[in-house]
């Protein structure tokens, strides 16, 4: 049941590549459609399971007692359901573009990959999902993206495969020190939980295994990836980026470290917390001074991500609710802003702050979900940016207050970067040279994206309590791992 | 507990009167988008009378309505609370904030931006009426950013003025600084009690304290500073005279100002459960008062004279409250609430008058004969700020100066001085624009003085029925007294307002006499005198225009922050830290070509491989 997840898409995929001109484009939007109806109703066995581990699929043990394993709570169920929405708002999205079969069947690739990512409970499994990610997005980025595609591809791939190297040894290591303990060979998370590795062997595993799940986060100083990548990949590829792809990394931490390594997390409490502040703020500051829209928002994610990093890490129950639930908004919020980034690039080839201008007039409906998705993501009460940030930082103001205080400046911060940049680009009259002639409001197609991103943003504002019952369930079963008050 | 209908329609009716205004009237009849929001808000006001009436004869709520967030045991609700202190404030919100929205419909009604902003401002209504109502804190956050939120949308609403937008922006961070505090305050809340219902807080607070809760009060009063314009904080509000006059009016005198002095009287019982933070308030409040009343009297734009208004009063808040007198600055906020509504109305028709958006004082004078119905109007509300007995402002007025006489003499120089100014810039203002000959602004003949005339009935109606309450609400006083007093939190007593002095009432007339005494002599018997010695002062002038040199620091400070993010975003991020990750490559190819491991010689690569494996070898060994 759950193999469909990933192999729906999968079969897409390699559909879209023989497809034909329009039809590969069909065949995707078909397939992603499929996907995001059939995820929408696995909560339907799902809740009547009523457990952690609501479906469970299992194959038989291979070697080094390595085993296809795929399960799903409901953290693994809300970002399946992230995945298969925002796969199926790419597609729509670049609906218009004259893309090859190729760039259609990447992205079912990309979402076959990361639904893989999110469904495994083996760690063999959930390295091998976790590099096919990394295949797609490279080719996404460096073939249909913008002018220094190919340097941003090659710098994404290199860049998170190094850390992807130090995760597959990380886990190696991780593995033959249980067995050297325990006697079994196991890749399952669920016999690996609560292994405790300790000494300098397992500093050094844990230490390997942050850097792997850091680079994706991204986590500070191993940004330096993000702002290249989202800015030249196309407004699907910078959607999917930003919402999805960035979990794998906060998903490692609940997934793996906060199982495998309680003991170690929470002794490394105030640096991983402190490194989550220091996201925060350096992400905040660098994106205040940033001339380039893309760039900027993708700086606010590395912001953004720090928020999910100091909810997971306070190990509490609204802690880890918040850090997951801002995982969702995050890609919701993001994704949006992306969208219409995307939308203006289309209509005028630019980004650039500068380049636009008195767009009230001309573009008031765009002017209007844009301010509106900026609201959500400076954290505005009653959208929701806000019911994310603030349980994560309820919940680390039970663990260390000081760092949650710390956090919270991220809120003036977010005001101080977003709405100049806003007011730029919407409000500002526009300068000599500028692109503002050429944009047009939001079509049909368009509008009704926009809408839905936006109502969800609103929903999960006012009314976030169906979510966080989904997420209940798997918050329940992290937390007895904790140290924590 | 049965919860009564007005409450619901409390809620119900704005977002109804949103959802239909923006759905059906804005794309098909963008004109006509008042009229389900005026339909709102005569609903909500109904509701607010309603509500204040049943809290008046000791009825009070406090439940929760709905769950918000959960997980685990931990939630927040959405609740209300209903008391004596809410429901006053929340009927004259309703009431002037629905006068101002009657005016505002003849006041917007040639400007392109009529839909959009009615939703805005109908928003900014309904985020002050939420907050109201609220019974924690988490609640109260919410509408009190949205009442950011809109700020922000509604100064900024001329998107093609750049001061507008520099004030709207400036309000908003501002503005956020505050909000920070608050949340900070309310993560301590959380953390120490579980729960941040004003109720429950109190009382656990009573019994069992909590370490951070100094700090707690503290932040309080710094999002109250914020949001009400205290001292250190208060330079966006001047500057947020960009946006429309109705805008001004609502801020000023129904929504977002007072919000910072109400939190205050909400959370009265934890401020006054920490030692020395009333008194700090008061002082603050103090020198706000007296500090933004002399700067009003420079002032030349009317507006902007209003707005130093506004924040000398809400210094005068500050300082009742502080010395502990929280329904005496309560019903200075509703009295408040009326004259200043008419003043920044009146301020708006003249400008109407003039066909301008903004008036200066230098540009307008002896408006007396044109506009007559205008001047009354303003006349009444002037003396009502002035304290003149027995219109409104004189016994809310009357309360803080009997409030800082208790207090003791320091207190009761700055309530005085603080009243003094305000008579003398109001009236300074009166005469300037009503009566005199417009011979002293020493313009010349290039004053273009347009052709005042009086606005039409749409707009005078709404500031004859508020210069009515502005007059007459002193009558309502003592039953505005007992209604705060009902229902109320521990501490009832800081609720009840003062019994009448000879002396307060000897030395608060002496005050405001004066100020028009001075008013009158420097405007209409030794006209253009005072401009005269400015001009022949110009350092005192450029100090009085950069408040003292405060805005200055304030944007030092804001270009120090720019110039940090610019440091890290380019020095730091993209030149060192990601020029070392991209050289990492160059250095790479360049090594490799050092040590000819790129000539594709298979020796050269077997010997490598030797080297390598030795090399681990040697390590597993050791």
């Amino acid at each position: 049941m759950l193999t469909a997840l990933w192999l729906v898409p999968a079969v897409g995929g390699i559909l879209c590549l023989f497809a034909k001109g329009r039809t590969a484009r069909y065949t995707s939007a078909a397939f992603a459609a499929a996907v995001l109806a059939y995820s929408v109703w696995l909560s339907v066995p799902y809740g009547a399971a009523r457990g952690a581990w609501g479906i469970v699929e299992a194959g038989p043990s291979w070697i080094f007692g390595i085993r296809y394993h795929l399960a799903v709570d409901g953290l693994a169920l809300s970002l399946v359901w992230l995945t298969a929405l925002l796969t199926v708002v790419c597609v729509a999205l670049s609906w218009r573009q004259d893309f090859s079969a190729g760039y259609w069947s990447s992205f079912m690739f990309l979402e076959a990959a990361l639904m893989g990512v999110f469904l495994s409970r083996d760690l063999f499994v959930f390295y091998v999902f976790w590099e096919a990610v990394l295949i797609p997005m490279f080719f996404i980025i460096g073939l249909w993206g913008s002018d220094g595609r190919r340097h941003a591809a090659m710098k994404f791939f290199l860049f998170t495969f190094f850390g992807s190297l130090f995760m597959l040894v990380g886990l190696l290591a991780l593995v033959t020190i249980h067995h050297a303990t325990a006697g079994v060979w196991t890749w399952d998370m669920a016999d690996l939980a609560g292994a405790n590795p300790g000494g300098r062997m397992g500093l050094a595993v844990f230490i390997s295994l942050v850097i792997g799940f850091g680079v994706k986060i991204p986590l500070f100083p191993l940004h330096t990836w993000l702002p290249d990548a989202h800015t030249e990949a196309p407004a699907a590829g910078s959607v999917m980026l930003a919402g999805v792809l960035l979990k794998m990394g906060i998903y490692g931490f609940l997934r793996v470290l906060i199982p495998v390594f309680p003991k170690l997390v929470w002794d490394l409490l105030p640096w991983l917390g402190g490194l989550a502040c220091l996201n925060i703020i350096y992400g905040s500051l660098c994106a205040m001074q940033q001339k380039d829209l893309k760039r900027l928002i993708a700086y606010s994610s590395v912001a953004h991500l720090g928020f999910c990093l100091l909810g997971v890490l306070s190990w509490t129950p609204e802690g880890l609710a918040g850090g997951s639930l801002q995982m969702l908004n995050h890609g919701i919020t993001t994704g949006a802003l992306f969208m219409m980034v995307g939308f203006l690039y289309e209509r005028t080839h630019c980004r650039g702050l500068s380049d636009f201008g008195e767009l009230t007039g001309r573009a008031p409906w765009m002017t209007f979900f844009f301010g509106w998705a900026v609201m959500a993501s400076v954290g505005l009460p009653g959208l929701n940016g806000f019911v994310g940030e603030f349980m994560s930082l309820a919940g680390m103001a039970r663990a260390i207050p000081l760092m949650a205080f710390v956090a919270a400046t991220g809120i003036v911060l977010s005001a101080a970067y977003s709405l100049p940049a806003y007011q730029t680009v919407f409000w500002a009259s526009s300068g000599a040279g500028s692109a503002s002639p050429k944009v047009s409001d939001l079509d049909a197609r368009e509008k009704v994206l926009v809408w839905v991103l936006c109502g969800l943003m609103l929903y999960i504002g006012l009314c976030p309590t169906p979510l966080l019952t989904v997420l209940a369930p798997s918050v329940a079963a992290i937390v007895p791992y904790g140290f924590a008050p | 507990m049965r919860v009564p209908l007005s409450v619901y329609l409390l809620f119900l009716a704005p977002t109804a009167a949103l959802a239909f205004a923006f759905f059906l009237f804005r794309p098909w009849w963008p004109r006509g988008t008042h009229w389900p929001i005026l339909a709102s808000c005569a609903v909500v006001s109904a509701a607010s009378i309603d509500l204040a009436a049943k809290a008046y004869t000791g009825w009070g709520m406090d439940a929760p309505l709905g769950v918000w967030m959960a997980i685990g045991n931990w939630d927040v609700y959405f609740g209300v609370r209903i008391d004596g202190v809410g429901s006053a404030v929340l009927a004259m919100v309703a009431v002037v904030g629905a006068l101002i929205h009657v005016y505002a419909v003849g006041y917007m009604r040639e400007d392109p931006g009529f839909s959009r902003f009615f939703l805005c401002f109908h928003l900014f209504y309904l985020a002050m009426i939420g907050m109201l109502v609220s019974n924690n804190f988490v609640q109260f956050y919410l509408f009190w950013e949205g009442v950011g939120l809109c700020s922000y949308l509604l100064i900024g609403f001329w998107t093609h003025k750049p001061a507008a937008r520099g004030a709207a922006l400036q309000a908003f961070v501002v503005n956020r600084v505050g909000d920070l505090a608050f949340l900070i305050a309310i993560l301590i809340l959380l953390k120490s009690y579980g729960d941040t219902r004003f109720k429950h807080v109190f009382e656990q607070m009573a019994y069992q304290g909590a370490p951070l809760l100094g700090l707690v009060g503290l932040l309080l009063f710094v999002a109250a500073a914020s949001k009400s314009a205290q001292f250190p904080l208060y330079f966006w509000l001047p500057d947020a005279m960009e946006g429309p006059t109705p805008v001004s009016a609502l801020m000023h005198a129904a929504t977002m100002v007072t919000a910072g002095i109400f939190l205050l009287a909400r959370s009265w019982p934890l401020i006054s459960f920490i030692p020395d933070l009333p008194w700090l308030i008061a002082a603050v409040g103090a020198v706000t008062a007296v500090f933004a009343g002399a700067l009003a009297c420079f002032q030349t734009d009317l507006k902007r004279i209003l707005a130093y208004s506004t924040v000398s009063h809400l210094g005068l808040m500050a300082l009742a409250l502080g010395l502990g007198r929280v329904g005496a600055a309560v019903l200075h906020l509703i009295m408040h609430g009326f004259f200043k509504a008419v003043l920044f109305l009146c301020a708006g028709n003249i400008a109407h008058g003039l066909g301008k958006s903004a008036a200066d004082i230098s540009e307008v004078g002896g408006l007396r004969r044109s506009m007559p119905f205008t001047l009354a109007c303003f006349a009444a509300a002037a003396v009502s700020l002035a304290g003149v007995w027995p219109f409104a402002g004189f016994f809310s007025k009357d309360g803080i100066i009997e409030a800082a006489f208790d207090g003791g003499p320091v207190w009761t120089a700055f309530a005085l001085a603080a009243a003094s100014l305000g008579a003398f810039y109001i009236s300074r203002m009166l005469f300037l624009v009503f009566f005199g000959p417009c011979a002293e602004q020493g313009a010349g003949p290039e004053r273009k003085p347009g052709h005042p005339h009086e606005a039409p009935a749409q707009m005078g109606m709404p500031v004859a029925f508020l210069a009515m309450l502005a007059l007459f609400a002193g009558l309502l006083a003592p039953g505005i007294g007992r209604l705060l007093a009902s229902g109320a939190l521990p501490e009832a007593e800081s609720l009840v307002l003062a019994h009448f002095s000879w002396t307060v009432f000897a030395a608060g007339t002496a005050a405001a006499g004066l100020g028009f005494a001075a008013a009158y002599y420097l405007t209409m018997v030794r006209p253009g005198w005072d401009w005269e010695w400015r001009r022949g002062h110009p350092g005192l002038e450029s100090l009085v225009r950069s408040d003292l040199g405060w805005r200055k620091v304030v944007s030092a400070v804001a270009a120090l922050g720019w110039r940090l993010a610019e440091w890290v975003g380019g020095a730091l991020d993209h030149r060192t830290l990601d020029g070392l990750i991209e050289s990492s490559a160059p250095a790479t190819v360049s090594v490799g070509g050092a040590l000819s491991l790129k000539g594709g010689r298979l020796n050269d690569y077997l010997w490598w491989i030797l080297a390598g494996t030795a090399a681990l070898l040697g390590v597993a060994l050791c």
